[in-house]
């Protein structure tokens, strides 16, 4: 069993608000893509994963440990970058990703001081480590938040929606980045950009209503919607778009005149989520 | 600077090798700032090994954080590096914020002066609930930006916690000494409130187990008050000072902290 992440029937609710509802899924080494609407519940799994929030009922293990006893341990070997990372004002990147490594337990200097800039430099911001933080871009700053979550070469790394805002290339660096985080570590990408998942991951979990609805391969996810997605010259079919050459992409009842053609992940994920519709439709 | 002249090869390995003298090598480091020809004679014979150590210091020196003054003086009071650092990054410990409370002190000192009842009131209300002002700033969401990271990080947040409120507590006592003793001169009036601030300080810590911070500082300011303005219609220097209302504040201390530790878990 090499399954590094195991969520097993996992509810957390806030008040009468259920955010996740008997989760269960796995994960191992590599990359594997949170997908889901916003609501669905990822940040919430993100924080639980994070050990930062503790489940109502239900059982996680993480690396082996149990969050519930062996929290240290599991921190210990955890990088968490957090949806929207606030920083302080007036830290310096050096600064901050040192600050974060003094609360991960790295107490000599000059060796901490190396490890920080082995991140930072892992990130691509060996060139700006003096600068302030509030002075960089959106895409840099975001890159500090992952530099800081690398400290100590974790064994699992969690990204709440890394790339959310950033433009197309950044995205594309993102993806260079990430992809080498995972070579030899379990990341998990909470998103909902389907083209992240399709180009970086080797599994996919879409989140539903606080529910696991899909856990496979990008390959499978795309699969979901293999011979129901058709271009038509008119409109059809429960969800239904214009494309950039003048056609509609249906997905659901075939329409007249209509070409079968191959699903993308984000069809796939579509018909998942409003897969009662198109069912109904049919 | 003269490029009149040129290193040989004896003297380029000399100085790559550290063997000259330090007059020898001042000369020759002006000469190299200004020849090319030498620089590119040296480069080869320099030992691959020091030069990524003088590199490794150079980047060391010009990356690292500058220590505060704050940072300083811990570390001259014998606080390690990294506790320092913890510290110096404290929204309440920051010169804003201590200013702030120095002049809040000032005023209650100031009025105290007054010999009227109320001036005497005033110091004695305000000066236990400033370091209670204090922790909540240290350690509440708006303190820490990035407390998510902070709080999936190994880190005890229960050490955490009482380091900041420690050197919080330790600045505000350090504050009211000087202000109460430079102002006032009156030593009983700046030590009877000691205890009831170590106490509120404590409990605040204690409900912020299970309520935020900023209510939790809220909650006891609020109950402070209420019991200090009950007590102090009838007395001039309210029985929370007296004998009685210091074995009281050691009992909401020692409750308190023991609540602390056996909820220690929660913290996080």
């Amino acid at each position: 069993m090499n399954d590094t992440v195991v969520v097993d029937d996992v509810s957390k609710s806030f008040g009468r608000s259920r955010a996740l509802s008997g989760l269960s899924f796995t994960a191992r080494k590599g990359v594997t893509g949170l997908l889901g609407p916003n609501g669905a519940g990822k940040t919430t799994l993100m924080r639980l994963l994070a050990t930062v929030l503790a489940a109502d009922s239900g059982r996680v293990r993480l690396l082996g440990w149990n969050p519930v006893y062996d929290r240290l341990e599991i921190r210990r070997r955890l990088g968490y970058l957090p949806q929207e990372p606030a920083y302080q004002r007036g830290f310096t990147v050096f600064e901050f990703v040192d600050y974060v490594a003094i609360l991960k337990e790295m107490v000599d200097r000059r060796a901490r001081h190396d490890e920080v800039r082995r991140v930072i430099g892992e990130v691509g911001l060996a060139d700006v480590s003096g600068k302030k933080i509030r002075t960089l871009s959106g895409g840099m700053r975001r890159r500090v938040g992952i530099a800081q979550a690398l400290l100590g070469d974790p064994e699992l790394v969690l990204l709440d929606e890394p790339t959310a805002g950033l433009d197309p290339e950044q995205r594309l660096r993102f993806r260079a980045l990430i992809s080498r985080i995972g070579e030899n570590r379990t990341v998990l990408l909470s998103t909902h950009q389907t083209e992240d998942v399709a180009a970086l991951c080797e599994r996919a979990v879409v989140l539903k209503d606080g529910r696991c609805v899909f856990a496979g391969t990008p390959e499978e996810l795309r699969g979901v919607a293999r011979g129901r997605v058709w271009q038509s010259p008119r409109r059809a079919g429960v969800l239904s778009w214009r494309t950039g050459e003048g056609d509609f992409r249906n997905i659901g009842s075939p329409p007249a005149d209509a070409t079968l053609v191959p699903p993308t992940v984000e069809d796939g994920y579509l018909l998942l989520l409003d897969g009662d519709k198109v069912e109904a439709a049919v | 600077m003269s490029t009149a002249w040129h290193m040989d090869d004896e003297l380029a390995a000399d100085y790559a090798r550290g063997r000259t003298g330090p007059t020898l090598a001042a000369s020759v480091e002006a000469h190299l700032l200004a020849c090319a020809a030498c620089r590119g004679k040296l480069a080869p014979e320099v030992p691959r090994a020091r030069l990524d150590r003088v590199w490794d210091e150079i980047t060391a020196a010009v990356d690292a954080p500058r220590p505060t003054s704050f940072e300083r003086l811990l570390r001259v009071l014998g606080v390690p590096e990294h506790t320092a650092r913890l510290l110096a990054v404290t929204s309440s410990l920051k010169p804003a914020w201590i200013a702030a409370g120095a002049v809040a002190l000032l005023f209650a000192a100031l009025a105290s002066g007054e010999t009227s009842r109320f001036g005497t009131l005033v110091f004695l209300a305000v000066a236990p609930i400033l370091p209670v002002a204090g922790v909540v700033l240290a350690y509440g969401r708006g303190a820490d930006p990035a407390h998510e990271i902070a709080f999936a990080a190994p880190y005890s947040v229960v050490r955490l916690t009482l380091l900041r409120a420690a050197a919080v507590l330790g600045v505000c006592v350090a504050l009211a000494l000087v202000i109460g003793l430079a102002v006032l001169g009156d030593g009983g009036l700046m030590a009877v409130w000691l205890l009831p601030a170590l106490a509120l300080t404590t409990l605040t810590l204690a409900l912020a187990g299970w309520l935020d911070p900023l209510m939790s500082g809220g909650a006891v300011a609020a109950l402070w008050f209420a019991g200090f303005a009950a007590v102090a219609v009838y007395e001039v220097r309210p029985v929370l000072f007296g004998s009685v209302g210091q074995l009281a504040s050691l009992a909401v201390f020692a409750v308190s902290a023991f609540v602390i530790f056996i909820r220690r878990r929660e913290f996080s």
